[in-house]
């Protein structure tokens, strides 16, 4: 990351952390992170929006600072921002897990020395990170184009819908490992998977994205998905 | 395991430029073949397209040019990996000795090694095999017994391996066996890279459920090998087969092995496929995407010298669900009788019936998901 990224980062966490408004959020500029220097902006890319919404999505999932940053954009700019929204919750959900599995004990022993827990949680592990990896690989494709979301169409929808699929593994294991402490109102976990059920069907449900990629593909034809594949990226 | 971070894929040169020389050089070169030979492609052998493939500079790639190789970047071999995979062609017969032999006797393997081995590996027509498991050693490779004694003419062999594919038709076999007696699990153990044609050695062929001859036994009977058979250093067998099975995990190919199938998939669904036909190609395709993102960062990650073991796993780990999975859907939802002729229902019915070892091969899913498990910090 470069040091503009790193302190942008420091900020959000500072600013966000025991926010209970947007108002904060506001106050500190996140608004200008996408207008132009010229403009009097932050001048940030996508590669920016995105781990700011990854801390968002840790620290203040109920807040809009989505819709914040980016005002009136296209609502599948709203997706690809949901998407970083829902990796920063997912990781959160994963070090919380992590974390209590490692102290918790039962049978004399701690949870995570359990075999059953460890390939639960590598399960939920993968998920999460193959989400990590659909928000970076669809930053760097909004980046490239401009930010245009027709550009980004097929990114936007793969995104999107990978996500959505992995609400389901990463809510259900992380609660699970969690026993009964992970289902109270005291405990934080449901701070992230409450709003990881909610994302899944904000912007665009499995099959609303899956319909549109799918019929993409089917356009493109067997072989013609691969030459598009490779000739949106690396 | 924390933050992970996408490893940007770039490659030096025109890697565009890469492909479409490759495309146009396959539409030239790759035989017609049948459709089940293009699924699990890189257990397909034909000897004649490894030559070709070699003579067209596409093996060897990453090796340096005084041993025959291409000197290129491993980014570069990948891009030609993948088009290679996604295609569909025939390169099971050089598979291992370029991924996997290749690389590891440039890396630990002597002067002599070098020079001896890797130009053949290079023009396409020397074979490598891996001897790891044996009979008391699957999942858990530490309990290795092959043992290797040394005397004053060499290495003298005894034990087996199984399991080994390719055993057959390959050249060497690079094996991991216990040089250091009375020594236990993973300490004690070295790489000697063994011609398949030295006296002593049997490969007996074991039949899969599929009827296919991929894998054998292999029993060494006092087999005597040179001193120089020793790769890398004695004793440090286990560290050099660990940095070699995070080649076998990342790569394109856990991922794109049975692509054929998604080929005829939308072929078949035509442009405008039914809404649960959509929803399936779809949801195919946002895995294959994100697959591809994995698996490009973990090879950056690598080419850059880094040892991302752990996302390494999460590729293999994901990959292997993803093409278990894809036969099984494509069969609830398309109208095909178990023997039906066409390409979808030959590739469909070959595939759930290799799929049960695409979770085998490479480490367990147990084991690969214990390693992830180490890295998350539960071990």
């Amino acid at each position: 990351m470069s040091a503009a990224r790193d302190m942008l980062c420091d900020t959000a966490r500072a600013v966000f952390t025991g926010a209970s408004d947007i108002a904060p959020v506001e106050e500190a500029g996140f608004a200008l992170l996408l207008i132009p220097e010229a403009e009097g902006g932050f001048g940030g890319d996508w590669g920016d929006v995105d781990a700011v919404l990854q801390i968002a999505g840790v620290t203040v999932p109920d807040l809009p600072v989505a819709e914040l940053i980016l005002a009136d954009a296209d609502d599948r700019l709203r997706a690809a921002a949901t998407v970083s929204l829902m990796a920063g919750a997912m990781g959160q959900a994963l070090a919380l897990s992590i974390e209590h599995v490692n102290m918790r004990q039962q049978f004399g022993r701690l949870l995570g020395k359990f075999q059953a827990v460890q390939q639960s949680l590598a399960v939920m592990a993968c998920e999460v990170r193959a989400v990590e990896a659909a928000a970076a690989a669809l930053a760097a494709r909004l980046d490239a184009v401009g930010r245009d979301p027709s550009a980004a169409d097929f990114e936007i929808a793969a995104a999107k819908l990978r996500a959505n699929r992995a609400v389901g593994v990463v809510t259900a294991v992380a609660h699970q490992v969690h026993g009964a402490i992970g289902f109270t109102e005291e405990y934080d976990l449901h701070r992230v998977t409450i709003p990881l059920m909610r994302w899944r069907g904000a912007h665009g449900n499995d099959a609303h994205w899956a319909q549109i990629l799918g019929r993409q593909a089917a356009g493109l034809g067997g072989r013609g998905l691969w030459e598009a594949i490779t000739a949106r990226g690396a | 395991m924390q933050g992970f971070a996408l490893y940007p894929f770039d490659p030096p040169g025109d890697a565009a430029a890469l492909r479409t020389d490759l495309r146009a050089w396959l539409a030239a070169n790759q035989p017609a073949g049948d459709v089940v030979a293009r699924a699990n492609c890189w257990a397909s052998f034909d000897a004649n397209f490894s030559r070709a493939l070699g003579a067209a500079g596409y093996v060897g790639m990453t090796l340096p040019t005084r041993y025959g190789g291409g000197d290129r970047h491993p980014l570069e071999r990948y891009v030609v990996i993948e088009e290679l995979l996604a295609a569909g062609a025939p390169v099971g017969a050089h598979w291992i000795a370029d991924r996997q032999t290749g690389p590891l006797i440039l890396r630990y393997g002597s002067e002599e090694q070098r020079q001896r081995y890797l130009p053949g590996i290079a023009r396409g027509e020397l074979y490598a095999c891996i001897g790891l498991s044996e009979p008391g050693a699957g999942s858990d490779l530490a309990a290795v017994r092959t043992s290797a004694r040394e005397t004053a003419e060499g290495w003298r062999i005894n034990g087996q391996k199984i399991w080994t594919t390719g055993a057959h038709f390959s050249h060497i076999m690079l094996a991991l066996v216990r040089t250091e007696e009375g020594s236990e699990r993973n300490a004690g153990l070295s790489q000697l890279l063994i011609d398949l044609d030295t006296p002593g050695i049997t490969i007996r062929p074991i039949i899969d459920m599929a009827g296919h001859h991929d894998f054998n036994e292999v029993f060494f009977d006092d087999v005597l090998v040179p001193h120089g058979a020793l790769v890398g250093e004695r004793g440090q067998g286990w560290k050099q087969v660990t940095a070699e099975l995070g080649l076998e995990r990342s790569g394109p190919e856990r991922y794109l092995s049975s692509h054929a199938l998604l080929v005829a998939l939308i072929d078949a669904a035509g442009p405008a496929p039914d809404p649960a036909l959509a929803t399936l190609i779809g949801e195919l395709t946002a895995e294959i995407w994100t697959l591809r993102q994995l698996s490009m960062s973990t090879a950056a990650k690598l080419a850059a010298g880094e040892d991302p073991m752990v996302e390494a796993s999460v590729v293999k780990e994901l990959g292997n669900a993803f093409e278990q999975d894809m036969p099984r859907r494509v069969q609830a939802i398309i109208d095909r009788d178990w023997d039906d002729g066409d390409d979808l229902a030959r590739l469909l019915r070959a595939l759930l019936i290799a799929s049960p070892s695409f979770s085998l091969r490479g480490g367990t899913r147990e084991v690969i998901r214990g390693i992830i498990a180490r890295g998350l910090g539960l071990r």
